[in-house]
């Protein structure tokens, strides 16, 4: 488990950008894999169940999140100014936690607020193929995705990677 | 020049070549074709970028919090926390 505690924690770290979560969902993950041992199929290699099972993790949490998440300027189907305002999200600032400046210095380059800007699918293809190595048919695998689609998400991942990046530098 | 040298690289050509794998005879269009080579380096520029990526550690004591929650089994059949 020392062997993939690093590269696990680091792609759910990098997929949902809050430490304490990633830290869950690392703990999620590794708990499903030993406690499911018995169902590990030795023809795919143990780390490539290992990541699948973590980003199955991210992503269940990522597709959650985005229906819990509201408008922060009001409910759309709000009929008047008063009505939208009144269904506005009352944020107060309390400035950063310690754990949030923590995420900001290790997820703040350009690099990784590219990354944080891509679709989670885009952003799980190209932390796999380029971070962690994996070739495009173990990637399909583990997604479950045919292995065009795989392509094309980290063709597309690039191109956008790319273009924040060149942004930022000129 | 054969035909082959005219066409521009695919971009799995473009991630070979980054990756030094791409054959001789294709990689001699870079050497023709400044819009591919530019290409092709500013490919290799990114790639490099997302291999450095720093890997980050959960905080002390994962391993021994896993743990506490994996079912071991016994040899009664049973499984122990």
């Amino acid at each position: 488990m020392r062997r993939y505690e690093r590269p696990v924690f680091s792609l759910l770290y990098r997929m949902v950008r809050d430490r304490a979560l990633a830290e869950d969902l690392a703990q999620e993950t590794f708990i499903k894999v030993l406690n499911g041992i018995k169902s590990y199929r030795p023809e795919f290699k143990f780390s490539s169940w290992i990541f699948k099972v973590a980003n199955n993790a991210a992503i269940d949490h990522l597709r959650r999140r985005s229906i819990d998440t509201m408008s922060l300027d009001g409910a759309p189907d709000a009929m008047t100014p008063n009505a939208r305002a009144a269904s506005a999200l009352q944020l107060s600032d309390h400035g950063e936690t310690p754990l949030q400046e923590v995420e900001a210095r290790e997820l703040g380059g350009a690099i990784d607020r590219a990354i944080g800007r891509l679709r989670p699918e885009y952003r799980a293809c190209i932390l796999l193929r380029h971070v962690e190595g994996y070739a495009y048919e173990e990637i399909a695998q583990m997604l479950d995705l045919p292995l065009g689609t795989v392509k094309t998400y980290i063709h597309r991942a690039r191109n956008e990677l790319r273009g924040y990046l060149e942004d930022r530098r000129v | 020049m054969s035909d082959t040298d005219l066409q521009h690289l695919t971009p799995d050509e473009v991630e070979l070549w980054a990756q030094g794998l791409l054959p001789a005879a294709r990689a001699l269009h870079l050497s023709q074709c400044p819009a591919c080579l530019a290409t092709a380096e500013r490919e290799r520029k990114l790639f490099v970028e997302l291999a450095q990526l720093q890997r980050f550690s959960p905080e002390f004591g994962f391993v021994e919090r896993v743990m506490a929650k994996v079912r071991i089994p016994t040899p009664s059949g049973g499984f122990k926390q």
